[in-house]
């Protein structure tokens, strides 16, 4: 059965609609209370995730390296419950990162920007007008959050497979139409991508492993065979391998590691230069 | 019953999905007959009226107003048709000009550009790198006229009810997803929404009857009462005072016309 993936400009919005069609379908919701067990297995404070996913790194803020490293433990643990299908998920971005997967059906909720203002106004007792400024605001805030973390746009309607209204649209036939989607064809899950989503899970897990002496390392794989790229000196090469090779090797699942070395020509011109 | 109207880009398979859709629910579904509408009631050629709507404003900006001239026409025109109710319109702005009507359910239909791609190659006898640059040209240049005439981006989609991507979901299903969504309440004409239908279509009347001659009007229709709005007191010569009162005497459904100098435009102003 598909996963269903929501985004949203409001986390609430998206969760009361999560857990309604979450029910009717008979299907577990994950939302951000996973973020608990996220910050228990890393030992460090959910509210830093939480942050993680709502705002991008900045000088007084949180650090790029941070950032980058929260959104990986999410992933890993995301993806981990999504292999089993029947999930619907909310809040923790998954739309972003299930691209690809062809039983993953991807759903946008959005509001008036009107009724968004009005309501803004209301809780934070500010004009209209002042409403208004900031409803634009907390949209750019999260295209460009999206951007950065994941290179889309998360508020481009054509990425969805469906985009609802559910200022026009009542939340209660919004979740009617998702179920009747759900049963589609072209959401069923097939052999091939559940092999690309136990890919990704796959990834996930390497990328965790490798967080602390690669961080910037790209992972792909292939079945259980893993390729990691990383960038390495040339008098480093042999070393970076076989550490790269040390770590990912007893991952479960992994029979086989590639790793690739970019040249760090950066590295390299200011070593020549000494 | 209701209103319904899709957006799409070319080759999106929207128009199939209007078709679909006009045939399920027994609806009557236009495009272009309301550009014929607008050329035979105006009495401008109808490539006048389609370069108005496909070509991107010029840098210069010169013949501005004379777009906003024709879009003034076309907009009288589908107002006049969607009255009646019961249609599905798939042409250019529908969700834009016919903002504010409640009984209205703006859809939008998006499709892989690669698939549209796909489809064009088939009509025409040209190359893959052709097609795509054909079509991201035209693309840029809706997007271009809708945001310089109206200070909207078509692709944002808060400006619709429902956007569906064609690519899992086929056209039927598409075609399911509106059909279900018209069939809501809130898209059901009541007498309060009627009568706004109503008010819009005679403001866009009135502002077609007085826009070649006098183009910075705005005007607003509440229960027939036709308020026109002007920028200054110079406007009110010999020549536009004899225009109203012709309206007054053309136009179905005014009760009362009343023309205000000075004032701001109200935002819901035509």
């Amino acid at each position: 059965m598909p996963i269903i993936a929501f985004s949203s400009d409001s986390y609430q919005k998206s969760g009361e609609i999560a857990v309604k069609t979450a029910e009717a379908l008979g299907y577990r919701c994950l939302d951000r209370k996973i973020l608990r067990s996220v910050a228990a297995k890393h030992d460090i404070p959910e509210e830093n995730l939480i942050k993680a996913l709502d705002e991008t790194p900045s000088f007084m803020g949180m650090s790029s390296k941070a950032w980058k490293r929260y959104l990986i433990y999410i992933q890993e643990v995301v993806l981990g419950i999504l292999l089993d299908d029947n999930v619907v998920c909310h809040g923790l971005a998954a739309h972003l990162y299930l691209l690809g997967i062809s039983h993953v059906l991807k759903v946008r909720l959005f509001e008036d920007r009107e009724a968004r203002a009005g309501i803004i106004a209301k809780q934070e007792r500010v004009s209209r007008e002042k409403a208004k400024k900031i409803v634009r605001r907390k949209e750019k805030q999260r295209k460009r959050w999206s951007l950065e973390a994941f290179g889309r746009d998360e508020t481009d309607s054509s990425f969805y497979d469906m985009s609802i209204n559910i200022s026009q649209i009542d939340p209660g036939e919004a979740v009617s139409m998702l179920v009747t989607a759900t049963g589609y064809r072209k959401f069923k899950p097939m052999t091939y991508s559940i092999e690309c989503m136990k890919e990704r899970e796959l990834i996930g897990r390497v990328r965790v492993a490798l967080l602390k002496d690669f961080p910037n390392a790209s992972v792909q794989a292939r079945g259980s065979a893993v390729v990691v790229k990383i960038k390495a000196l040339k008098r480093e090469k042999s070393r970076k391998i076989s550490a790269v090779k040390e770590l990912v090797g007893n991952i479960s699942g992994v029979h086989h590691v590639e790793v690739h070395i970019i040249k760090d020509i950066f590295r390299e011109a200011a070593e020549s230069g000494r | 019953m209701a209103i319904i109207t899709i957006s799409r880009r070319s080759y999106s398979k929207g128009k199939e999905v209007a078709e679909k859709v006009a045939n399920r629910l027994g609806y009557d579904c236009i495009s272009r007959d309301v550009l014929l509408d607008a050329s035979k009631g105006f009495n401008i050629p109808e490539v006048k009226l389609i370069r108005a709507i496909h070509d991107a404003p010029s840098i210069l900006g010169r013949f501005q107003h004379i777009k906003q001239v024709y879009i003034a026409y076309i907009r009288s025109a589908l107002t006049q048709r969607v009255k009646a109710d019961n249609i599905v319109y798939h042409g250019l702005a529908g969700h834009i000009l016919l903002k504010g009507i409640p009984h209205v359910l703006k859809t939008r239909i998006t499709i892989n550009l690669e698939d549209r791609i796909a489809e064009e190659i088939k009509r025409k006898p040209i190359g893959k790198n052709e097609a795509r640059s054909l079509l991201l040209k035209d693309d840029q240049e809706r997007r271009k006229w809708t945001k310089s005439l109206y200070g909207k981006d078509p692709w944002d989609s808060t400006l619709y009810d429902l956007v569906i991507r064609i690519h899992k979901f086929s056209v039927d299903d598409a075609v399911n997803f509106i059909c279900q969504a018209v069939s809501l309440k809130q898209f059901k004409t009541t007498d309060v929404s009627q009568h706004k239908m109503d008010d819009l279509a005679i403001a866009c009347q009135v502002k077609a009857a007085l826009v070649d001659e006098f183009y910075d009007v705005a005007v607003t229709s509440e229960y027939g009462n036709v308020i026109i709005y002007t920028k200054t007191d110079e406007r009110l010569g010999h020549k536009f005072k004899q225009k109203v009162k012709s309206i007054e005497n053309k136009i179905e459904g005014i009760n009362n016309l009343e023309v205000h100098k000075g004032v701001p435009y109200p935002p819901e102003a035509i």
